[in-house]
């Protein structure tokens, strides 16, 4: 049995509704079930001590839309990639940006920086005066680094 | 010397990031045999400026600016978008009148969008001549806009709590007479596209779309409706003042490029029907809420959390702003619509033809300011 609770709705009177970590794919098969079949935007938001990701559904049918949230202390959140093929950018965008590990994702890598980027810059104690440098090297791949003269 | 067989089939090729034909810095990493191709990666990031942080440390105000950068030639609507959001979150109603000069703004910034796309799209086509004519119309919308905010491109416009300035006569004199000659000149320009026969059979069944490809891989705007879906976010939840008047939501069956680019035209006269309409209706009244003036303004703080969606040229626009109760947001997470349309490009960009690659991606409607933030 899923545990979905319920919470008040917010200030876009959307409806909220909250799963453990472990329940996220049970209850994610079920939104989908009931008519969700468009996965609007997932985003992971920086708690300090937490991770919480939050998933927008929407059902283009009845043109409803709920919030779905669920949290994480160890940077892990089950993928949903075999629920919505539009997961899987967002999911990419979220590793890249929040640092997030979606567990079972077929090609979990940076999307918008290049690889090799240290850091994942939405995070709260990301260090903002690190500069670092984008190169390129010779098959045209970028990959960033602290020095400005290395690279091809 | 001895020449090998060579042992694979396939080439790798990179088409971009500065092709001619890929609007900005989108790579296409294809694998190719012969000219069909086989599997097309799009590979993005060029343009990314992490808009996201950025707003994270500026106050709610001062975040607009960002927000007009991301799809450059759509500004109006995407200030709209985030007021949509900012203003729920913040608790500030702008007044009614603000209200409507947002929704004339918004839809004659859709208007200019629409062309540029029109006009990029025929010199892809190898027709060099529409992009003129589009470039004319859309200079008399520039003209508008600048007469309004003083800035062609990069608006800044509207502002928490209403507009920067009033409508003058001068304006609205000027969207009249713009919405006099418009739809004489746009009948023009859409001939020289649908008459011409390259356009057509270089459009016409390409870029097959289904509508379940579509929702999965969450496509929205012209390219869902293009694949047969009546979804209209000015429709399934109204924003500003699209509750109050009459338009009509163009549908193509043929989800192919050519339906593509007949909703865009379409929209276009929708948009016309919809500035005039508020061009009547509009109200004499304040254009700025008192509660957010310029003294006030980074005073404002934001608690809980609000996603706001609009309908911006290219599909939903959407703005999530978690707040935590101080005079600058937390978390603001945006969800571009060509970003996810973009992604759907590997499914439709499969077993075509390079050239059809191209008429398909151009298709999409991208600016890269959107896509990578």
């Amino acid at each position: 049995m899923v545990d979905i609770i319920e919470e008040p709705v917010g200030k876009d009177k959307r409806k909220i509704f909250r799963v453990k970590k472990e329940d996220l794919i049970a209850a994610m098969k079920s939104f989908f079930e009931q008519g969700f079949d468009h996965l609007s935007l997932i985003t992971g938001i920086d708690r300090r001590d937490k991770i919480e990701v939050v998933y927008h559904l929407h059902s283009v049918e009845r043109n409803e839309y709920i919030v779905v949230k669920t949290e994480t202390i160890n940077d892990t959140v089950p993928s949903v990639t075999s629920i919505w093929q539009s997961a899987d950018w967002d999911e990419r965008e979220q590793y890249d940006l929040m640092g997030i590990i979606f567990e079972g994702h077929p090609n979990l890598k940076r999307i918008l920086l290049p690889e090799g980027w240290s850091g994942f810059p939405l995070r709260k104690n990301y260090d903002l005066s690190k500069v670092q440098f984008v190169n390129m090297d010779e098959s045209g791949n970028d990959y960033a680094s602290f020095d400005p003269g290395d690279g091809w | 010397m001895e020449i090998s067989e060579p042992t694979n089939k396939y080439v790798e090729l990179n088409m971009g990031p500065q092709h001619p034909s890929t609007h900005g810095v989108l790579r296409l990493k294809l694998l190719l045999d012969g000219e069909t191709v086989k599997k097309v990666e799009p590979i993005i990031g060029y343009l990314h400026r992490n808009a996201e942080k950025i707003c994270e440390l500026d106050y709610y105000c001062d975040s607009l600016i960002y927000f007009d950068r991301m799809d450059y030639v759509n500004s109006l609507s995407m200030e709209a978008g985030y007021l949509e959001a900012a203003e729920k979150l913040l608790g500030i109603e702008p007044p009614e009148r603000a209200k409507w000069i947002r929704t004339i703004m918004a839809e004659l910034s859709r208007i200019a969008s629409h062309l540029v796309w029109a006009g990029a799209y025929g010199l892809d086509m190898g027709m060099l001549t529409p992009f003129f004519y589009v470039f004319d119309l859309r200079e008399k919308l520039l003209d508008i806009f600048t007469e309004a905010s003083g800035s062609r491109l990069l608006t800044n416009y509207m502002s928490i709590g209403g507009v920067y300035q009033d409508f003058n006569e001068k304006i609205i004199f000027m969207i009249r007479e713009f919405l006099e000659t418009f739809p004489k000149k746009l009948e023009e320009v859409f001939n020289l596209f649908v008459k011409n026969d390259i356009f057509i059979s270089r459009t016409k069944g390409i870029g097959i779309l289904e509508k379940d490809v579509a929702i999965s891989y969450g496509v929205t705007g012209p390219m869902l409706r293009g694949s047969g879906v009546e979804y209209d976010v000015r429709k399934a939840e109204p924003y500003l003042m699209y509750d109050k008047v009459n338009f009509d939501i163009p549908v193509s069956y043929s989800k192919d490029c050519l339906g593509r680019f007949l909703v865009r035209y379409e929209e276009m006269r929708q948009s016309l029907k919809i500035v005039r309409q508020a061009l009547d209706k509009i109200p004499e009244g304040p254009y700025f809420n008192p509660k957010a003036k310029k003294s006030l303004m980074i005073r404002l703080r934001g608690d809980g959390e609000v996603y706001a969606r609009t309908e911006s040229s290219k599909g939903e626009f959407g703005v999530y702003i978690v707040g935590d109760g101080s005079v600058k947001p937390y978390r603001v997470r945006v969800r571009s619509p060509t970003f996810k349309n973009l992604s759907v490009l590997r499914e439709i960009g499969k077993d075509v033809m390079i050239a059809d690659l191209v008429a398909i991606s151009g298709s999409i409607d991208l600016v890269f300011g959107e896509v990578d933030r």
